[in-house]
C-alpha cells in the first residue's frame, strides 16, 4: 500500500500518528460527519489523526485520494501505528480493524497491532487535558511497544479530536467503531462527550465495544443503564466533591458555593456537592455557571458577584482550567477571598500556569485547593511515579501535531499525564490477560480477572461485575512555590487563613 | 427629470397611493406573521417541554442529574429555545441552562405552573452585555409524570419572533420600495409623454401670438398629429386667423371644421 500511509521522520522514538488525509475524503460517511460538524464552530477541528504533517507529504496525500475505500481504511489503521514499527504494518493486517473474524472471532494475524480508538479534546480551550492525557499514555505504550508489545502485538492509538464537544465526539466514536473497527475505546475526555457516547456502546453491545478509563468522574458510565459498557480507573466526582465538602465542613467552613460549567460535567459536580452538603445538613450557599469553552480572558465578574451574595466560606469549582483560572482571578480581584477548590478534571498545572502568569500571582494561587485522583507526581518514592518520570524522560512524548493546530506548550509533568500513564499501564495489563489471540468478547472477563493488582501507587486495583471503577482514593493538594503539593489534614483549617480574616 | 406642473398633483397622488399600499400590506403582514410565528413558537416550545418531560421520567428515577442536564442541553441548542429548567415536585431546581445564574424572577415564580407565562428579564448588575439572559420571554411548562416528579419549563425570547417578523417585513418592504421607485419614475415618464404634445400646442400658440408661427419647429409636428393635441393646435391656428377672416365673406368652418382636421 504505497503512498497512502505517511510517516513523519523523527529523531525520537516517540509514537507519531501518521498522515492519512485521504481517509476522510475517500469515505462518504466521513464527509457527512464533517458536514454535521460544521454546525458547531469548534467541531471544525474534528479530523482524523491522519492530517498531513508536512508540505511534502501533502502532495502524496492528494494522490492518495483516489485510493479505494478498503485500501484507505486499512492504511488509516496501519498509519496510526506508533512510529518505530509502523512501516512494518503498513501493508499488514491490523488487529481489531478488519471486519468479521478479526473483530469478533479468531484468526487475526499474530503480528497485527491492537488499535485503541481515542476521541478527546486536542483543540479548544480544554485541549491541554486531551493532550496531556495522551502524552502520559503514549509514554507507557511506547515503552511496551519498544519491548515487543503485548503478546507480540504493538499497541496503536487511533486519535480523533472532538474539541470537548458532544456531537463531534459521537461522530468520532461512530467512525472508530464502524469504520476504523478499533479493538476498544480508550482515554476519552469529558463528561458531556462521554455521556453522549455511551448510548452508542449500548447500541453496538453485540460487538462488545467497551470504553476504557475515560477522563471523567461522572456517574453515567458508572451506573445503569450504561455502566456495563465502561471501565473506570479514577475516583468519581461524587467521591471528589464529597471529600472536599467533608474536609471543608470539618474545618468549620459550612457555607459552600459552587461555580460550575453549564453542562453535564458541571451538573455532575454540582449534584455531588449538594448531596454531600445535605448529608451534613447544609445547603448550597450559592451557585453560578459559565459557558463551556470559556477562555481565560473571559470575565467571570457576574459569577463572582452572584456567589458573593451568599457570603461563601469556600467555593468548589467544577470546570476546566481556563474558566476556573479566570474565576479565581476575578474572585480575588473582587474581594471573594475564600478557598477555591477544583476537581481533578480541571488540569491543575494548566490552571496554575494561567494564574502564575498574573502579577502578584500568590494572591490567587494561595487560595487554591485541588482534589486529585492520582498521587502527587512530585513524590518519587511512589514506584509508579518514578516509572512515570523515567518514561516521560526517555520517550519525551509530544502532542499529536496533526491534531494540535493551536499553540500549546506541553507541561513537563502533570497529574493529567500521570493519570494517562496509569491508564495505559492498566490497559496493557488487561490486554496481556487476553492471551495470544485477543478478542473483544473476552475483554470483560479479562477486566474482571484484575484483583488486587498493584499499579504501583500504593492502592490496589480490583474489578468485578459490581465494581467497574479501579481506584477509590482522592488526594488533596494546595499550591506552594508555584506547584501543587500534598495538602495534609491539618492544613484544611488554616487554608487561606490570612485571607479569610481579611 | 422635469415634472410638468399640470401633473404634479397626479404624481403625488400616485406616490401617496404607493405608500398607502406599502403601509397597509406591512401592517397586515406584521400581524399575520407575528401571530403565526408566535403560535408556532409556542407550539414548538410546548412540544419540546413535553418531550423533555416524557424523557426525563426514567432519568429522574434511575439516573443522576448529569444525564438530565445532557438531555436538556441538546434541546437548548434549538434556535428558538433560550432556556430550559427542570424543577422537582418541591420546586427545587434540578437542572437548568442559565448562565451565569438562575434569574431572580424565575427563582421566585411558581415552579408547578403549566400555563404560558410572559417574563421580562433584566441584566443583573455587573452583567456585561450579552452575558446574562435579558429581554422578553414566553415560558411554557410541562409536568413530569403528571407533576409528581417535577416540571419542565421551556422559555423562548419573543425578540426572536420580532426579529423574524422584522426580517420578513423588511424583505417585503424592500421589494415594494423598489416597485414604488420604478413605478414612480415610470409615472413621471408616462406623464411627460402625455404632456409633451400639450407643451408643443402651447409653444405653437405662443408663436402664433408672436406672429412667427412659421419659425416654430414644433408647430409642424403638432399640426400633423391626429389626436387631441393636433385638433387643439389646429383650432388655435384657426382661431388666430379668425379676426382676419371676419372681414371677408368666409365664416369659420366654411373650408371644413378645423377641429375635425
Amino acid at each position: 500500500m504505497p503512498d497512502v500511509t505517511f510517516l513523519r521522520p523523527t529523531s525520537r522514538t516517540m509514537p507519531r500518528a501518521v498522515a492519512t488525509r485521504a481517509v476522510n475524503r475517500a469515505i462518504p460517511r466521513a464527509e457527512a460527519a464533517r458536514a454535521v460538524n460544521r454546525t458547531i464552530p469548534r467541531a471544525e477541528a474534528t479530523r482524523s489523526v491522519g492530517r498531513t504533517i508536512s508540505r511534502t507529504e501533502a502532495a502524496r496525500a492528494e494522490a492518495a485520494r483516489s485510493v479505494s475505500r478498503r485500501h484507505v481504511l486499512r492504511s488509516t489503521l496501519a498509519g496510526c501505528a506508533l512510529l518505530p514499527a509502523a512501516k512494518g504494518t503498513a501493508s499488514g493486517a491490523v488487529f481489531g480493524a478488519a471486519p468479521g473474524p478479526a473483530a469478533h472471532g479468531r484468526g487475526a494475524s499474530a503480528q497485527a497491532p491492537i488499535v485503541l480508538g481515542v476521541s478527546a479534546a486536542f483543540s479548544g480551550s480544554s485541549r491541554g487535558l486531551g493532550i496531556e492525557l495522551y502524552r502520559g499514555a503514549s509514554a507507557y505504550f511506547e515503552h511496551v511497544n519498544q519491548r515487543g508489545g503485548v503478546g507480540g502485538r504493538r499497541i496503536d492509538l487511533k486519535l480523533y479530536d472532538d474539541g470537548y464537544q458532544p456531537d463531534p465526539s459521537v461522530q468520532n466514536t461512530r467512525t472508530l467503531m464502524l469504520e476504523d473497527r478499533v479493538f476498544l475505546l480508550f482515554g476519552y475526555v469529558g463528561t458531556p462527550t462521554v455521556t453522549r457516547v455511551l448510548p452508542l456502546l449500548k447500541k453496538f453491545q453485540d460487538d462488545n465495544f467497551y470504553l476504557f478509563f475515560p477522563f471523567t468522574g461522572a456517574q453515567p458510565q458508572r451506573e445503569p443503564p450504561y455502566g456495563d459498557f465502561a471501565f473506570n480507573l479514577r475516583a468519581s466526582y461524587r467521591q471528589e466533591t464529597a471529600g472536599l465538602v467533608n474536609n471543608f465542613v470539618r474545618s468549620g467552613r459550612t457555607r459552600i458555593a459552587v461555580f460550575y460549567q453549564a453542562d453535564a460535567y458541571g451538573r455532575s459536580g454540582w449534584e455531588g456537592v449538594k448531596r454531600a452538603l445535605e448529608r451534613h445538613g447544609y445547603d448550597l450557599a450559592g451557585e453560578a455557571t459559565y459557558r463551556r469553552g470559556a477562555q481565560f480572558t473571559a470575565s467571570m465578574r457576574s459569577q463572582v458577584e452572584i456567589l458573593q451574595q451568599g457570603d461563601p466560606q469556600a467555593v468548589i469549582c467544577v470546570g476546566s482550567y481556563n474558566a476556573c483560572a479566570a474565576f479565581a482571578r476575578d474572585a480575588v480581584d473582587l474581594g471573594l477571598r475564600a478557598p477555591m477548590a477544583n476537581l481533578s478534571f480541571v488540569g491543575s498545572e494548566n490552571l496554575l500556569g494561567r494564574l502564575t502568569g498574573l502579577p502578584d500571582s500568590g494572591r490567587y494561587t494561595s487560595l487554591l485547593v485541588n482534589s486529585q485522583v492520582v498521587p502527587s507526581y512530585h513524590d518519587s518514592s511512589i514506584p509508579a511515579v518514578q516509572e512515570y518520570h523515567d518514561m516521560m524522560d526517555r520517550y519525551d512524548p509530544q502532542p499529536p501535531e496533526q491534531l494540535v493546530t493551536e499553540a500549546y506548550e506541553p507541561v513537563s509533568r502533570s497529574f493529567v499525564s500521570l493519570e494517562g500513564f496509569l491508564n495505559a499501564k492498566l490497559m496493557v495489563e488487561i490486554l496481556g490477560r487476553l492471551g495470544g489471540n485477543p478478542q473483544r468478547v473476552d475483554l470483560e472477563r479479562a477486566v474482571f480477572s484484575v484483583r488486587d493488582f498493584d499499579l504501583g501507587i500504593g492502592e490496589t486495583v480490583s474489578f468485578g461485575p459490581a465494581r467497574r471503577q479501579g481506584l477509590q482514593r482522592v488526594y488533596y493538594t494546595k499550591v506552594e512555590d508555584d506547584r501543587f503539593v500534598t495538602l495534609e489534614d491539618d492544613d484544611w483549617a488554616s487554608l487561606g487563613a490570612t485571607d479569610a480574616s481579611a | 427629470m422635469k415634472v410638468h406642473k399640470l401633473f404634479r398633483k397626479t404624481l403625488f397622488g400616485v406616490l401617496f397611493l404607493f405608500f398607502l399600499i406599502l403601509l397597509s400590506t406591512s401592517l397586515l403582514w406584521y400581524r399575520t406573521i407575528d401571530r403565526q410565528l408566535s403560535e408556532e413558537y409556542e407550539t414548538n416550545s410546548r412540544n419540546i417541554a413535553k418531550t423533555i418531560a416524557d424523557s426525563s421520567v426514567d432519568i429522574l428515577l434511575n439516573r443522576d442529574l448529569s444525564a438530565l442536564q445532557s438531555l436538556i442541553d441538546q434541546f437548548a441548542e434549538i434556535q428558538s429555545i433560550d432556556y430550559i429548567y427542570i424543577t422537582s415536585e418541591t420546586g427545587e431546581f434540578l437542572a437548568h441552562t442559565f448562565i451565569p445564574g438562575i434569574p431572580e424572577d424565575i427563582r421566585g415564580s411558581d415552579p408547578n405552573n403549566m400555563e404560558l407565562v410572559e417574563r421580562q428579564l433584566r441584566n443583573t448588575d455587573g452583567c456585561s452585555p450579552g452575558a446574562c439572559l435579558a429581554g422578553s420571554f414566553v415560558e411554557v411548562g410541562s409536568p413530569i409524570l403528571a407533576g409528581v416528579a417535577g416540571t419542565v419549563h421551556v422559555g423562548m425570547n419573543t425578540d426572536h419572533v420580532s426579529l423574524k417578523v422584522q426580517r420578513a417585513i423588511g424583505q417585503q418592504n424592500y421589494l415594494i420600495s423598489i416597485l414604488v421607485v420604478v413605478g414612480f419614475l415610470s409615472s413621471i415618464w408616462f406623464v411627460n409623454l402625455a404632456a409633451k404634445p400639450l407643451g408643443d400646442v402651447l409653444g405653437y400658440a405662443v408663436a402664433l401670438a408672436r406672429g412667427d408661427a412659421e419659425a416654430d419647429a414644433g408647430a409642424g409636428r403638432v399640426l400633423e398629429r391626429d389626436d387631441e393635441a393636433g385638433h387643439l393646435a389646429r383650432l388655435v391656428g384657426h382661431l388666430s386667423r379668425a379676426p382676419a377672416a371676419a372681414d371677408g365673406p368666409e365664416r369659420p368652418g366654411a373650408d371644413g371644421d378645423p377641429v375635425q382636421g
